[in-house]
């Protein structure tokens, strides 16, 4: 068994994770601030602008040809390719929607850190729609850009774009849930908070049940790396114990009564598994054996 | 106009002059790691099987599929597909994502160090060849016969001929990828 040494799992997992934490991050701004909770958005905008910049850096980082990559977009873009590739894949798709939501989490971190007039703008109906929808986009793309790389079966599973939704999800509200303070809010975020992972556990068990009977056999191996494999201590211990049990036992805890101090670990757990995860699934990557 | 290889299995006897002569066009026969494939940087892979009751092997590269994936995720354009049916990569265009390789469901893509470029059967020494009018260094160099090349669309080629004369295989084709590497088992 090999594992696909293409994109780098400490790479491309964690610019997943900041994306989902960007992406489902800006969903929850623009409710926050439809529903008039005005509770640390301007540390809320932070850690969007944050992590879509890390997001870019990790990623970036994983690119072979770096110093080309202006040169190549642009001319991609003067040669009109690239807005034909927008309808075709999933990488155009995602580096425009990446650069619109830097470009909206920086002007809204602008408008909180540095320049008040910006509210007019940001505070808008309008621009707030456009945040939640060009996050939820980015979060998606996240997904879709896995599952539609066809060299490895084990990705190739409409699950991961749902289960990278669910789980974005849920860092959104792990961050809420250690930056704010008011004990209502913490309640409905603990509430939503589990619901989602319950959500996410059943997600996480069909995406490797169903290859490890119906899948091609690359598909199999890497389950079965995760499941019983040499991936197997990684997978049980982070993202099955930290990142999904423990929260969700931290979580019916809270329902019965809220605790700041056991909400940040929960949340902290969560944020790590949700980690472990994608640096995992990148890393179980398996291509296809070819015979006759 | 649609190029394609053609191996032929029940031919091959095995000797790696294909494998060594596309590392000598293409790679100026230097001894530098294959770090995606490990061994020699060349665009064919050997896979050798080790079945006890038939061991076989298996010379494999880019199929020129025409339905690439590495082609429709190529976020730049600078994987495509060209009028003669080739699949080839615009230097000037690749950023580097690596996407083409892992898009490829046969894995036929390694990575260059030095330019960051992924690699692939034809590279430039062959596609110059063809423009010259002659056939890949794979074909020429094969005592066996055991490679073709042409175009599909002609069916006086040696591909198209061979094609209508053997029992063929096209690897992974339930990946509806449409592969244009043949591969004979037998007559
Ligand atoms: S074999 Fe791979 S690299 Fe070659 S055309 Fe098909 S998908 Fe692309
Ligand atoms: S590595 Fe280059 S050729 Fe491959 S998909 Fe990315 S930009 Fe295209």
């Amino acid at each position: 068994m090999m594992f696909q040494e293409i994109w780098d799992p400490w790479l491309i997992g964690p610019f997943l994770w900041f994306a989902g934490i960007a992406g489902m991050g800006s969903v929850a701004y623009s409710l926050l601030r439809l529903f008039k909770i005005e509770e640390k958005l301007k540390e809320l905008s932070l850690v969007i602008f944050a992590s879509v910049v890390l997001g870019l850096v990790f990623v970036i980082a994983d690119l072979s040809r770096p110093a080309n990559m202006p040169a190549a977009i642009l001319s991609s873009l003067a040669q009109g390719i690239f807005i034909a590739k927008l309808t075709e894949s999933w990488m155009t798709l995602g580096i425009t929607l990446l650069f619109l939501l830097l470009i909206l989490s920086f002007l809204l971190t602008l408008r909180h850190a540095a320049v008040p007039a910006l509210a007019k703008l940001t505070d808008a109906k309008w621009y707030l729609v456009l945040l939640a929808l060009i996050g939820f986009l980015v979060t998606v793309y996240s997904g879709f850009l896995i599952s539609s790389a066809p060299g490895i079966p084990f990705w190739n599973t409409a699950l991961i774009p749902v289960l990278w939704v669910l789980s974005a999800s849920i860092c959104a509200i792990a961050v809420l849930k250690i930056l704010v303070h008011s004990e209502h809010v913490s309640r409905f975020l603990t509430r939503a908070g589990l619901g989602l992972d319950i959500g996410e556990l059943l997600a996480l068990v069909a995406l490797l049940n169903v290859p490890l009977y119906a899948g091609p056999e690359a598909a199999r191996a890497s389950a079965a790396a995760l499941l019983v494999g040499p991936l197997a201590p990684a997978f049980w211990l982070g993202v099955v114990l930290v990142g999904v049990l423990a929260p969700m036992a931290l979580g019916f805890l809270l329902m019965r009564k809220e605790d700041r101090k056991l909400g940040v670990a929960a949340a902290s757990l969560y944020l790590v598994g949700a980690l472990l995860l994608r640096v995992l699934v990148i890393q179980a990557g398996i291509f296809e054996p070819l015979h006759l | 106009m649609r190029l394609a290889h053609l191996w032929d299995q029940s031919k091959c006897i095995g000797c790696g002059a294909c494998v060594a002569a596309c590392n000598a066009a293409n790679y100026e026969s230097t001894d530098a790691p294959n770090p995606t494939w490990g061994g020699l940087r060349t665009n064919i892979l050997r896979i050798t099987f080790d079945l006890e009751a038939k061991p076989y092997l298996l010379l494999v590269q880019c199929q020129h599929c025409e339905n690439a994936p590495c082609v429709s995720v190529c976020p730049t354009g600078a994987s495509y597909v060209d009028g003669d049916g080739l699949v080839k990569i615009k230097p000037e265009l690749c950023i580097g994502c690596k996407y083409c390789m892992t898009a490829c469901p046969y894995g036929m893509r390694w990575l260059e160090p030095e330019t960051g470029l992924p690699r692939k059967c034809m590279s430039e020494e062959c596609l110059d060849r063809l423009k010259a009018g002659l056939q890949p260094v794979c074909v020429t160099v094969c005592p066996a016969s055991a490679r073709a090349f042409g175009d599909l669309d002609d069916p006086g080629s040696e591909v198209s001929k061979r094609l209508r004369g053997g029992r063929v295989i096209r690897l992974l084709a339930n990946k509806g990828t449409r592969p244009k590497y043949f591969v004979v088992v037998g007559r």
